[in-house]
């Protein structure tokens, strides 16, 4: 068999490793065969790609040292930044929240996971694990680790050296120009020589390919010229309708924090590829980033109209109701999760879940026993365990309660909700100071929490340690606005200082 | 309610006019009888020295007289008959009270003294003959003191020294006759025998002593005394004292007292506070008192609660506001938020946003203007305000009707048509599901004990389930790499009990990390605190690869930790080239 249509076959099959190593070995022979060597790019660009239009962490330093920022003090619902300024669907007492403030999301993606830390402290102290924790730039964190891995793959040093390319000759030639443009820039990471190539290019086309200015867009928004990147974004949409300038320009708005702006663009593309669900997708992220659940819940819903098997839609509707007090309907979403072959610990934990609190408490356990079985790290295994005790407690069994709490706080060191509950059963058993020190052990691991400011206000208040009581009564109006609880004490508190 | 502007006119401001000075030490009035009404303050100066009365003309400082004493009040008031109608101003300080005619010095009165202990006077006559020991003199002194009996000045001073100026101090004062003396705490005036405008007024004054003296204004002798259970701090009188008079005082006990002509009794018509009082004011038949918890009440002269007002920030001080051209009657309150609220009744009027907080305010006629409010300031400061002729003051009252929150739909989801047929399902397998679920909890119960045994075989745990040993561990790890900081917390969660001789290690993989402290020796855990140890680890590795770290504590002579952390370390960013 022609050993290049076996190539293709491969590259068409994603077997990019055996691929590059057929396409090697035709280029060992023949070095100026284009076909190999424009293959070859495309597979080794194709093992380390990662979709370029879908959202990204923001690293440290975007966030500290962020000069994109016009308003500190923006108006309620127009930032991303200050979540909780718009909230519609249920409160932070129903649904956790985030440290960052927001609710937690029914789909873990890049950028639900915290939002913005108000402090360098906070940002700095990477709380959990590796997979949490944030890079320090985007710029650094996630591309140069893909760099290296891909050096790696190569001992015998890269396959083509860009120091030395003539990138003059190869921009003048858009068949070989686009694979190279995406082997530089996704393999090499070198993003300065591929904006270089990318702009010999688009002059080269006499500025009217739109592949090309995207690709300058993709550039600049890599190297934070965010500007830059939606001048060249708009001109692509004056000449050409296309999605992708379309899902970069509300990228790019998104980053700059213009959410509103991102939600508009989007809708304008809707009008010219109606029923698009990763356009959708993306308004549904956005309404979920400023707190508007109701909003996102109604895109997300939409989404399934066009795409009944997308699984971040199906799982965010089902966090909703669950939140919402409807977790019978939330069981009929996750039931079709896993029909749709989705198994893994996270699903039959919130199964597990669901199921007890709509009553079907014969199929509780079997889920939350699956899930411990699937559960992969000690991280999953604590929030199940935590799960657990949850069940636990709604049975009254507060001896296997406090036991399953034990066992998530020793898969998890840091899970701050167990150490909560636990403070809170220690309370129960009449042990003060042990309760005393969970729930400062709780607040001081994950300051967003409200309950554990506002318990242990509540037990210094009872033990007359009215100062205590008082800045923590404090911590928890900060972290929850509304909280009733916190609020009275804090005006009995305020009383009783102003008393005779 | 935007500012004051269309209500008031701003007729004179001094931020720096360096006037340290509450309420009770301003007034308004005519005191040269030509119709032009005069400011008069007794200014506290900045503390121990600088009291001063000082009298302006318009915005002008016409005189200016030294006073010894803070000054506790200062009232104008006609003494005799005599034409031209001049008043005298009296202000109170100390024990005295010196009264100023014609803006010269005219006549001191003293508080007559109180009654002397007879055991101590006793003891201090036998020290000026020499017949007792100063040392057993002290300790009966002592013992006197210890047993809640009022001392004089004297004594006291003498059982502050130490033993050794005992007898110099002793011999300096013992033939000097001693006095028991008081100070005076708030200071008003009544009318006499007729209520003109002009007519001759008696001085009324509280003591530290908790009494109350009535002067007469001509010959400066005590017409009337009255006992209180507690120390008056504000006070306010109506009628006249040769016909029939009432005095409310509030005090610094928190409780509000009536006294009247000829009754004895003060504890009849009593108010009690919830806080204490920092501002009490009457208009008509109404007593407004302003307490410290930032509220304004409102009682009969019988004593009934009228209402409550809360207010937005701590009130500083209270002041009527009398308006006869438009029968307008109200209370000023001035607040530390820097601003004064005018409230008529319970409603609130009008809003005076001010630069600094007000401390202190007449309202009344100054110069030839009849409503003037004049207000000091913390720092100082001299505000004059007019009230135009055509402000109107308007009260908004609260709508009646059932609060707003009452007609707020509570957002509660409806039950779905999935819930009825799940309970369907229930109500008819329920013996099935209930088995089920008993014989799954029952296997639960049993994964989770082998779980939590194994756990604490392996002390796996944070937390110390070792009654001897009761303490909790929790780890961070912060920083972005190569470098980072780890640090272990540990804090004794007993009440009593201390640990001591403790160890901390950490298990790591030595290709990976390099910890530069490797054990860790605790001191001993006082109960309750929290103790920070911290470490500096080396990421070794820089192709982003980590692993978990195990932080034990260990206790020599046993083999297993007493409690185990175990973090998970960050990815160490490597240095970037850009």
């Amino acid at each position: 068999m022609d050993p290049l249509y076996l190539a293709y076959s491969y590259f068409r099959r994603r077997k990019y490793k055996e691929c590059v190593e057929i396409t090697t070995k035709i280029l060992e022979k023949n070095p100026y065969d284009q076909a190999a060597w424009h293959l070859k790019t495309r597979s080794l660009t194709a093992q380390v790609y990662v979709d370029e239009v879908d959202v990204d962490e923001e690293g440290i330093a975007e966030i500290l040292m962020d000069d994109n920022v016009i308003a500190n003090v923006s108006r309620p619902g127009t930032s991303l930044r200050k979540p909780g300024t718009a909230q519609s669907g249920p409160s932070q007492g129903m649904r956790p929240t985030t440290q960052g403030g927001r609710p937690l999301s029914g789909f873990v993606r890049p950028g639900t996971q915290s939002g913005r830390p108000g402090t360098m402290e906070q940002a700095i102290r990477t709380p959990r694990t590796a997979h949490t924790a944030r890079p320090v730039t985007s710029a650094s964190g996630r591309f140069v680790r893909l760099g290296t891995a891909s050096m790696l793959s190569t001992p015998d040093g890269p396959f083509i050296n860009i120091a030395r390319l003539n990138f003059a000759k190869y921009a003048a030639r858009p068949n070989l120009a686009k694979g190279l443009f995406e082997y530089i820039f996704h393999h090499e990471n070198d993003v300065r020589n591929a904006l270089e190539l990318a702009a010999l290019a688009t002059e080269a086309s006499q500025f009217n390919d739109w592949w090309w200015k995207v690709a300058l867009a993709k550039c600049y928004y890599r190297l934070g010229m965010y500007r830059d990147a939606e001048k060249q974004l708009r001109s692509v949409l004056k000449s050409d309708e296309v999605i992708d300038a379309y899902l970069h320009l509300a990228k790019v708005y998104t980053r700059l924090d213009q959410p509103l702006a991102a939600v508009e663009i989007y809708k304008q593309a809707l009008t010219q590829f109606p029923g698009e669900t990763t356009l959708l997708t993306g308004i549904a992220r956005i309404h979920e980033g400023i707190d508007k659940m109701d909003d996102a819940v109604a895109f997300y819903k939409n989404v399934l109209k066009f795409d009944s098997m997308h699984v971040e839609a199906i799982a965010c509707i089902a966090t909703h109701h669950f939140y919402s007090d409807q977790p019978e309907v939330a069981l009929k979403f996750y039931r079709r999760l896993l029909q749709m072959g989705v198994y893994n610990a996270e699903l039959f934990n919130n199964l597990g879940l669901c199921c007890f609190y709509s009553q079907q408490y014969d199929m509780t356990l079997t889920c939350f026993e699956r899930a411990l079985s699937l559960a992969e790290d000690d991280i999953i295994l604590g929030d199940v365990w935590f799960n657990i005790g949850h069940v636990a407690l709604g049975i009254c069994d507060n001896k296997l309660a406090f036991q399953c709490f034990r066992l998530a706080l020793s898969h998890n060191n840091d899970h701050a909700e167990a150490y909560n509950n636990l403070g809170v059963l220690e309370l129960r058993r009449n042990h003060v100071e042990a309760a005393r020190s969970f729930f400062q052990a709780s607040y001081v691991m994950s300051p967003h929490l409200y309950e554990p400011h506002y318990n242990f206000a509540a037990l210094a208040d009872q033990l007359g340690d009215l100062q205590s009581s008082f800045v923590s009564a404090k911590r928890a109006v900060d972290a929850f606005p509304n909280h009733v609880d916190s609020s009275d004490l804090l005006k009995q508190l305020k009383q009783h200082f102003s008393l005779l | 309610m935007s500012g004051g502007n269309e209500k008031w006119l701003d007729a004179y401001h001094d931020p720096v006019a360096s006037l340290y000075t509450f309420t009770q030490c301003l007034t308004l009035s005519d005191i040269q009888a030509d119709g032009d009404w005069k400011l008069i303050v007794a200014d506290l100066g900045t503390g121990s020295y600088d009291m001063k009365l000082k009298v302006y003309k318009n915005t002008t400082l016409m005189s200016e007289h030294t006073i010894i004493d803070l000054p506790t009040g200062v009232v104008t008031f006609y003494m005799d008959t005599l034409e031209p109608r001049t008043p005298a101003i009296a202000v109170a300080s100390g024990p005295y009270i010196y009264v100023y005619k014609n803006l010269r010095p005219y006549f001191k009165f003293t508080l007559p003294p109180l009654d002397i202990h007879p055991m101590e006077e006793d003891l201090w006559n036998q020290a000026k003959d020499d017949q007792v020991n100063v040392f057993s003199m002290r300790d009966m002194l002592e013992s006197l003191r210890q047993e809640g009996c009022s001392l004089t000045v004297r004594t006291l001073r003498l059982l502050q020294l130490e033993p050794n100026n005992i007898e110099a101090f002793v011999n300096v004062h013992k033939n000097t006759p001693l006095k028991k003396q008081t100070v005076i705490t708030c200071l008003t005036t009544m009318k006499k025998s007729v209520a003109d405008e002009d007519a001759i007024s008696c001085l009324v004054l509280g003591t530290e002593s908790k009494s109350i003296y009535i002067l007469d204004p001509e010959a400066f002798t005590v017409l009337a005394t009255m006992d209180l259970p507690s120390v008056p701090v504000f006070i306010s009188v109506n009628g006249l004292f040769d016909v029939d008079y009432r005095i409310v005082v509030s005090c610094r006990n928190g409780c509000v007292y009536t006294l009247k002509r000829g009754s004895k009794d003060v504890t009849k018509h009593m108010i009690e506070l919830n806080s204490q009082p920092v501002g009490m004011e009457r208009i008509n038949k109404n007593i407004y008192v302003a307490c410290m918890d930032e509220t304004l009440h409102c009682f009969t002269s019988k004593g009934k609660k009228l209402w409550t007002v809360r207010m937005p920030a701590s009130i500083m001080t209270l002041e009527v506001i009398d308006y006869k051209p438009r029968s307008f009657a109200g209370i000023l309150v001035s607040l530390s938020n820097q601003e004064v609220h005018i409230y008529k009744e319970k409603f609130l009027v009008d809003v005076l946003k001010m630069d600094d907080v007000v401390t202190g305010m007449r309202f009344g006629r100054f110069g030839r203007e009849d409503g003037t409010l004049v207000m000091s300031t913390k720092r100082g400061g001299l505000y004059v305000k007019i009230l135009k002729r055509t402000a109107k003051f308007e009260e908004r009252d609260m709508s009646a009707g059932p609060p707003a929150a009452q007609n707020v739909k509570l957002n509660v989801p409806r039950k779905t048509k999935l819930f009825v047929d799940q309970t369907q399902r229930e109500r008819e397998n329920g013996v099935s599901m209930h088995r089920t679920f008993q014989r799954d909890l029952a296997l639960l119960r049993l994964k989770v004990m082998r779980e939590y045994v194994k756990a604490l075989d392996n002390s796996m745990n944070p937390i110390s389930s070792d009654p001897m040993e009761p303490i909790k561990l929790s780890a961070h790890v912060q920083g972005i790499g190569p470098t980072f900081k780890f640090t272990v917390k540990l804090q004794n969660t007993s009440l009593t009990q201390a640990c001591s001789n403790l160890l901390i290690t950490f298990d790591y993989d030595d290709k990976l990390y390099d910890f530069r402290k490797k054990l860790v020796q605790v001191p001993m855990l006082v109960p309750g605190l929290t103790y920070d140890f911290e470490t500096f680890v080396d990421c070794l590795n820089d192709k982003g690869v980590t692993e978990n770290v195990k932080v034990y504590v260990l206790k020599p002579g046993k083999s297993v930790p007493i409690i185990t952390g175990v973090v998970s370390m960050p990815v160490s960013e490597s240095i970037v080239v850009v």
